[in-house]
């Protein structure tokens, strides 16, 4: 099995992250707080909980090295907090939205973060010594619809973003006095901020869930279409492949190596994409077990009965999970994964451990030791 | 007869589990809000498209789904004028009782009969495949309600009218 742990934290759970250490879990209970718990001798105990937000809190990323949190919220703010002692310290972030933010991440050097909008903008935000705060500056005009997803490539200059308008956008993101120009990268003609590199028409549907390859070559975004998009030699002519799958839609991907693909969506199972020897993607397998879904329904041919079974059972919520085998779409998860996170050992770029949370609000850990199909793509 | 029934909730099955795929979504045009983008259409890229499943020309469902919700329109057979009148009752009855059932809308959409409004919260409380099944067996059950019903009305109107003409004989 390659889930080796299962832990439910609440009865919904929007987005999480771990800590450098991967022995605290931050994420939110599909409330407007941000719980973190620790795990101590088998135990998840609560030890903080960062209540600053008003509104559902739509994004939280931890940085490895810096070990900050930043935090995204449906009250169009964001904060990034700071561990003083044992206390967390929220710092105020001027992110100049008159919407909800929808995403976040920090850029690979955790001198930047990215959010993504509901105004159609992204910010990139960037720390200012002298008045201890974050400011940002907007990438505007540019997106004809929210922002759903955002993602830095390795050299921390390029972001890949995904919107509801089924496109997805790379942009420049150099910001004089926070990046230096490295001679190297070549790419020293795009270095003008808020300049877009390339745009991906190729969804018809909305499009979600972006990341880069470790090497920033290929680039890879879902589609609710039941397609995911991988985009290689991202330039001035990006070569793209889709792999169109029977499933339902995938919410978000993570690459696992650079020929592996591992997306979580609505069939609550993790899937697995790889690329062979010609770099041709498709779709390998689910991990964890699956059992069909039998359609029968059990209840008697009463109004009052099914509607009780209904009202009852929505009591209980989906953490009843006396539901018999048969009834449930399969494996670990019981509602739709929205969150897959890496659980990275510092040097090594294979991930070979990651995390997915979704609606169910549990949050599973998946490893890929024993995964003997999988090993040749690791 | 039931076999056409059988196929019909079938489909409705299928459309659904790929239609009920909704997520929290705030809305674009307020700030601070969250709407079902299904009942105010304001962004034309967030709907997708409706999908209606015919039975025949007296029975059929529309699917319009958005982002964050989903709303199934339901039109029941009506094969006469009494069973015209007992199926707006029964409905009413039901419609107006609609947060006892949490997904009914207390209006349904012109044109219908009843409707199901299907946000993302539901589908964060409640498991996607009790929903489907809540919303199949209704289907099921509504036909046999009306025609239970139908025939308890006439077979009243039957004895009422034998007692009151008893008294002529």
């Amino acid at each position: 099995m390659a889930a080796i742990s299962v832990h439910q934290f609440a009865q919904c759970i929007t987005c999480h992250a771990w800590s450098p250490d991967h022995s605290m879990v931050a994420f939110c209970p599909n409330s407007n707080e941000v719980h973190i718990y620790r795990l101590s001798q088998d135990k998840w105990e609560k030890v903080h909980v960062l209540q600053k937000h008003d509104q559902i809190v739509s994004g939280i990323d931890w940085s490895a090295r810096s070990n900050r949190i930043v935090t995204a919220s449906h009250d169009r703010n964001s904060y990034v907090w700071n561990l003083e002692g044992s206390e967390w310290v929220p710092t105020l972030v001027i992110l100049r939205l008159n919407r909800a933010a929808l995403c976040v991440q920090w850029s690979p050097k955790e001198n930047k973060f990215a959010v993504g909008s509901g105004a159609k903008t992204v910010c990139i935000c960037y720390y200012e010594q002298e008045n201890n705060w974050w400011v940002s500056k907007l990438i505007r005009k540019r997106h004809d619809s929210s922002v759903t997803g955002v993602a830095w490539h390795p050299n921390n200059i390029l972001l890949a973003t995904t919107s509801t308008d089924g496109k997805c956008r790379v942009f420049s993101t150099f910001i004089k006095g926070v990046d230096t120009k490295d001679s190297r990268t070549g790419t020293s003609s795009d270095s003008k901020f808020g300049e877009q590199i390339l745009q991906l028409d190729l969804s018809f549907s909305w499009a979600f869930g972006v990341k880069w390859s470790p090497s920033g070559n290929t680039l890879a975004y879902v589609g609710h279409n039941s397609m995911i998009y991988f985009v290689d030699d991202v330039g001035p002519s990006p070569l793209a492949q889709n792999v169109a799958f029977r499933d339902l839609p995938l919410r978000d991907v993570l690459f696992v190596s650079e020929r592996m693909v591992v997306g979580v969506g609505f069939d609550c199972s993790p899937m697995v994409f790889a690329a062979d020897e010609r770099g041709i993607w498709s779709f390998v397998r689910f991990l964890g077990e699956r059992k069909m879904a039998s359609s029968g329904s059990k209840y008697g041919s009463q109004f009052s009965e099914a509607f009780g079974k209904l009202y009852g059972q929505s009591k209980h919520g989906v953490s009843n999970d006396a539901v018999e085998p048969s009834r449930s779409r399969g494996g670990v998860h019981e509602n739709c994964i929205n969150c897959i996170v890496p659980l990275r050992q510092p040097g090594i770029s294979t991930v070979m451990r990651f995390s997915t949370s979704g609606l169910d609000g549990k949050v599973v850990v998946w490893d890929l030791e024993n995964q003997a199909d999988l090993s040749d793509y690791l | 007869m039931a076999n056409t029934l059988r196929l019909y909730l079938t489909c409705i099955r299928n459309t659904l589990e790929a239609a009920m795929c909704l997520q929290n979504f705030p809305c674009q045009e307020v700030e601070r809000h969250n709407k079902p983008e299904v009942e105010l259409k304001t962004s034309p890229e967030l709907l997708l498209n409706p999908v209606l499943i015919c039975r025949n020309e007296a029975e059929k469902c529309l699917i319009e789904t958005s982002i964050n919700s989903l709303r199934i329109s339901l039109k029941v057979k009506q094969a006469d004028e009494l069973e015209n009148i007992l199926t707006k009752k029964f409905l009413r009855f039901l419609s107006m009782r609609a947060e006892a059932f949490q997904v009914l809308r207390r209006k349904p959409v012109q044109g219908y009969d009843i409707s199901f409004l299907i946000t993302n919260y539901h589908y964060e409380d409640m498991q996607k495949h009790k929903l489907i099944d809540f919303i199949v067996q209704f289907m099921e059950d509504i036909d046999k309600e009306i025609s239970e019903l139908k025939m308890s009305v006439n077979t009243r109107g039957r004895l009422v009218a034998t007692e009151f003409l008893k008294q002529f004989i």
